[in-house]
């Protein structure tokens, strides 16, 4: 921790000095909204903070999509049998809403958009350090996503998200197209992990050593490398998919002698990272919505920093845990099961440093703290029954029911896609210059909140009483939980809409926020909110830690 | 403009490569049996460490570029060591799938 | 000699040679996805060479092993000329390392040749990815056919990178002879090297694999 007390002197002359709530125009420069607002200037911008704002609003666009195939997918439960459509389309739909999901909207959701805008701040950058490649990653995604979306409309794929052969060979549906989108948007993914591994090593400002930055960027850090290492492995076997149904190869095709469990493992070695691609950036976004409002230093930062390397790192050791009734050997999968259980001992190091931080914090209850408190709950509840179907006896019966479903969607949606939401209210007021309405943040935070518990909980029960996931059809005695599910998602939905429309209204008419709303100490918000558009205009002297609350806020904005 | 000294460390390693190359091509042919594929991996290993660590200076570099390649090798040793791990140790698939023609049960190996 | 423009490091950077080192940074990330890229196939070979050592023994003993050994030699070749380019242009030799990797470039070329040469020997013998033509009808051993996959698969991929390798440092070559690439940024030239000799390792492990052992 920094003992070195901020010097006004040290600073001479700034030009425009704010204190919280204060006048949000910046007088010197204008902001990196304000520089070039021609259409051209933002489908063409190497600005890290706009390429961030692109790809917020086109990941949002595609959780809206991936949103409305769940919705229908749980509208479709409320009988047992056919409700609105039939056994192909539903099979497609499913698919899709997986697709889109993983690939269109969690994998790229927290790096892509919140990580552009505000590493290189955390970092003291005035950009990424490749910039043109950032906007090339930009646009290889959206060329990727154009794949996968074309697919649906030239007959959809039927294989759920997995791809598995020997069917994903042979399967009539649009496989090749929409296998060639996710392989394409697995470029956008490296090209960005690329950016930010070496941004973080390269770009760093005087006086932002590797001990002293944003714990968001070294969540970020550990993310990349992990969307470095996996992504070209599920890219090659992606290929060969390609490949055998496109033009016949067979390579994983049994008749030919090939074996399916080797595409598996292959998948998996992808797959599984990915779930920590998805994960570890929200508990970056964690680190710093409860520091920011517990006002206080986290627990342990080393220990914070070092287990998201470690979930990195074991995260690669875990795939076969997906391959229990796949016909691997016992040697591996009884390896698997153990390797596994190690990601839970770094995941509660993150959780008890986040509670202990938060028990002896002065919190300031806001949304995002709201969402954060949604996160821990659910998050353990989801890692907790992971730990369980680590154990391979156990998996045997939970395998591909809805207990399998419910874990992991208590994992992405309710670590993820609350900690990005977190995020989006915590970073609001940066990237735009405006209050949200905070009412109105938290009821649409309880909202999501209980609408995803009454969705999933019920299909924990489901899957143990043994409800298959993936089926069009299910026995009468299970469609009160389902209908449960089902009324659930609708709330969910409620809440999501309500963000939605207040975040729209707050563009035009919120109250300025002003450079420092939270009284955060990290490094992003010692600029103007929004930033100029070379982040600092000189840089600042990063002596304060990010962390540290023990001092009066430094009143200067370095805009 | 003086003229160019060729570097000596390039010339020496691309000495060690064409040595290597012809000692790998001259063992394929000596009968080996099951060694002959470790014994050519191990001079193929031996190749791409001196390529890797003269003429792509890696020996000179910084840590973090030491540690990347370190990373991305440890990991493909761990993805390879479990999937052969698997192969090895798992309980035979059905020898005749539906279709396919029959084998000759003779050129099957045994496990 | 020095270069005829001016070169500047890009206005998000302090210095040059901190811009190098980001380059080269950026570079050896890539080529940690390369490394896992052509692993994944590695993986795949490794596990069915496990299952089906004897049909992945015949398929090597099949295959043309003095026109792969020739392919490696040339390879090997290229890699110490595009090394001593590299070399040339720190030292200010803006014309060897022109020569030296217009000849690296045309030894990539020379390799694609005799690569197309054995594709087209396998054709006429009628082997073909996923088992299909007529050798497969007198050879029926399992796992021949994941061989001739993962071969052609392999080699293709390979081939592929060869290409981009031998576009990148023609872009590099033209810059050379613009004058806008020189001794004080040599970097840019030390990385598109650092890409070709990757193609190279990665040939060194596919050749004993598909044609010696």
């Amino acid at each position: 921790m920094s003992t070195t007390p901020l010097a006004p002197a040290a600073s001479p002359a700034p030009e425009a000095s704010h204190a919280p709530g204060a006048s949000p125009r910046p007088v010197a420069h204008p902001s990196y909204l304000g520089v070039d607002t021609t259409l051209r200037s933002w489908l063409l911008t190497t600005d890290h903070k706009r390429i961030g704002v692109l790809y917020l609003v086109t990941l949002l666009a595609t959780m809206a999509l991936g949103g409305f195939f769940a919705l229908a997918l749980r509208i479709e439960h409320l009988t047992p049998n056919a409700t609105i459509v039939s056994a192909m389309t539903y099979n497609r739909m499913f698919t899709l809403h997986g697709v889109i999901m993983v690939w269109l909207f969690l994998i790229p959701s927290i790096p892509s958009s919140f990580g552009n805008f505000v590493l290189p701040m955390m970092v003291g950058a005035k950009d990424v350090a490749f910039p043109r490649l950032n906007l090339l990653s930009y646009w290889i995604f959206v060329a990727g996503s154009i794949l996968v979306l074309l697919s649906t409309g030239i007959g959809g794929i039927d294989t759920g998200w997995t791809f598995y052969p020997p069917y994903s060979s042979i399967s009539a549906t649009a496989v090749p197209l929409a296998l060639l989108g996710v392989f394409i948007i697995g470029f956008s993914t490296i090209l960005t992990g690329l950016n930010f591994i070496v941004t973080t090593h390269t770009m760093r400002a005087k006086g932002v050593g590797w001990m002293r930055l944003p714990l968001f960027v070294w969540s970020i850090y550990a993310t990349s490398i992990i969307q470095v290492l996996a992504t070209p492995v599920l890219g090659m076997v992606l290929l060969f998919v390609v490949v055998d149904n496109g033009l016949g190869w067979g390579l994983f095709d049994p008749a030919r002698g090939g074996d399916p469990v080797l595409y598996q493992h292959l998948f998996w070695f992808y797959s599984h990272p990915a779930v920590y691609i998805m994960v570890l950036p929200g508990m970056g976004v964690v680190s710093e919505v409860v520091a920011s409002y517990a006002r206080k230093n986290p627990f342990s930062y080393k220990a914070i920093a070092y287990s998201s390397l470690g979930i990195a790192f074991v995260g690669f050791l875990t795939w076969g845990h997906h391959m229990f009734v796949a016909g691997m050997s016992k040697f591996d999968a009884g390896a698997f099961g153990v390797l596994s259980m190690l990601v839970a001992v770094f995941s509660a190091i993150k959780v008890f440093n986040w509670t202990w931080t938060l028990k002896r914090g002065a919190v300031a209850l806001k949304t995002p703290l709201l969402y954060i408190f949604a996160f821990l709950f659910l998050f353990v509840f989801g890692g907790m029954t992971g730990v369980a179907t680590a154990s391979m006896s156990l998996d045997v019966h939970w395998h591909d029911t809805y207990f399998i479903v419910a874990h992991f969607h208590f994992i992405m949606v309710g670590g993820t896609l609350t900690a990005f939401l977190a995020g989006l209210h915590y970073w609001f007021p940066k990237m735009c210059g405006r209050m949200y309405p905070e009412r109105l943040g938290m009821l649409s935070a309880a909202l999501v909140f209980a609408g995803f518990f009454v969705t999933f909980f019920p299909q924990f029960l489901l899957g143990n009483a043994g409800m298959p996931r993936r089926y069009f059809n299910y026995p009468p005695q299970f469609q009160v939980l389902h209908i449960v599910s089902t009324v659930g998602s609708w709330v969910l939905a409620a809440g999501l809409i309500l963000t939605a429309f207040y975040f729209l209204w707050s563009l035009r008419w919120g109250a300025p926020a002003g450079p420092n709303p939270w009284g955060s100490r990290s490094f992003e918000w010692r600029t103007a909110s929004p930033p100029p558009k070379h982040n600092f205009r000189r840089e600042p002297p990063f002596e304060i830690d990010p962390y540290d609350y023990t001092q009066p806020l430094p009143d200067e904005v370095y805009q | 403009m003086s003229s160019f000294a060729l570097p000596k460390t390039v010339v020496r390693t691309g000495l060690a490569l064409f040595v290597l190359w012809a000692a790998s091509f001259g063992l394929s042919y000596v009968h080996l049996g099951s060694a002959s594929l470790l014994v050519a991996l191990a001079i193929a290993a031996v190749k791409a460490a001196l390529v890797v660590m003269f003429f792509m200076e890696l020996l000179h570099e910084s840590l973090s570029m030491k540690l990347t390649l370190a990373a991305a090798g440890g990991l493909l040793a761990i993805l390879i060591g479990l999937m052969i791990a698997d192969a090895a140790t798992r309980e035979p698939p059905p020898l005749v799938p539906p279709g396919y023609p029959a084998p000759d049960v003779a050129k099957i190996p045994s496990r | 000699m020095s270069s005829s423009i001016p070169i500047r490091p890009a206005e998000h950077f302090e210095n040059l040679e901190r811009q190098a080192h980001a380059a080269r940074l950026g570079m050896w990330v890539f080529l940690a996805t390369e490394v896992l890229l052509f692993g994944a196939a590695f993986a795949l070979f490794a596990t069915y060479q496990v299952q089906f050592p004897h049909a992945f023994k015949l398929g090597v003993e099949h295959n043309t092993k003095v026109l792969g050994s020739l392919n490696t030699g040339v390879l090997l070749l290229s890699s110490t000329l595009v090394a001593t380019g590299v070399h040339a242009l720190r030292a200010g030799h803006r014309k060897v390392a022109s020569w030296l990797v217009t000849a690296t470039i045309g030894l990539g070329l020379v390799f694609l040749v005799i690569k197309g040469i054995e594709y087209g020997k396998h054709f006429d013998e009628g082997i073909y990815p996923g088992g299909a033509g007529h050798w497969f009808a007198e050879h029926h051993d399992r796992g021949l056919a994941e061989f001739w996959t993962l071969y052609f698969g392999m080699t293709a991929l390979h081939a592929i990178h060869v290409t981009i390798g031998a576009c990148v440092l023609g872009a590099l070559l033209s810059s050379i002879l613009r004058g806008r690439l020189g001794q004080e940024n040599a970097h840019r030239l030390e990385v598109g090297a650092i890409y070709w000799h990757l193609v190279d390792v990665i040939w060194i492990f596919l050749w004993p694999l598909f044609y010696l052992a």
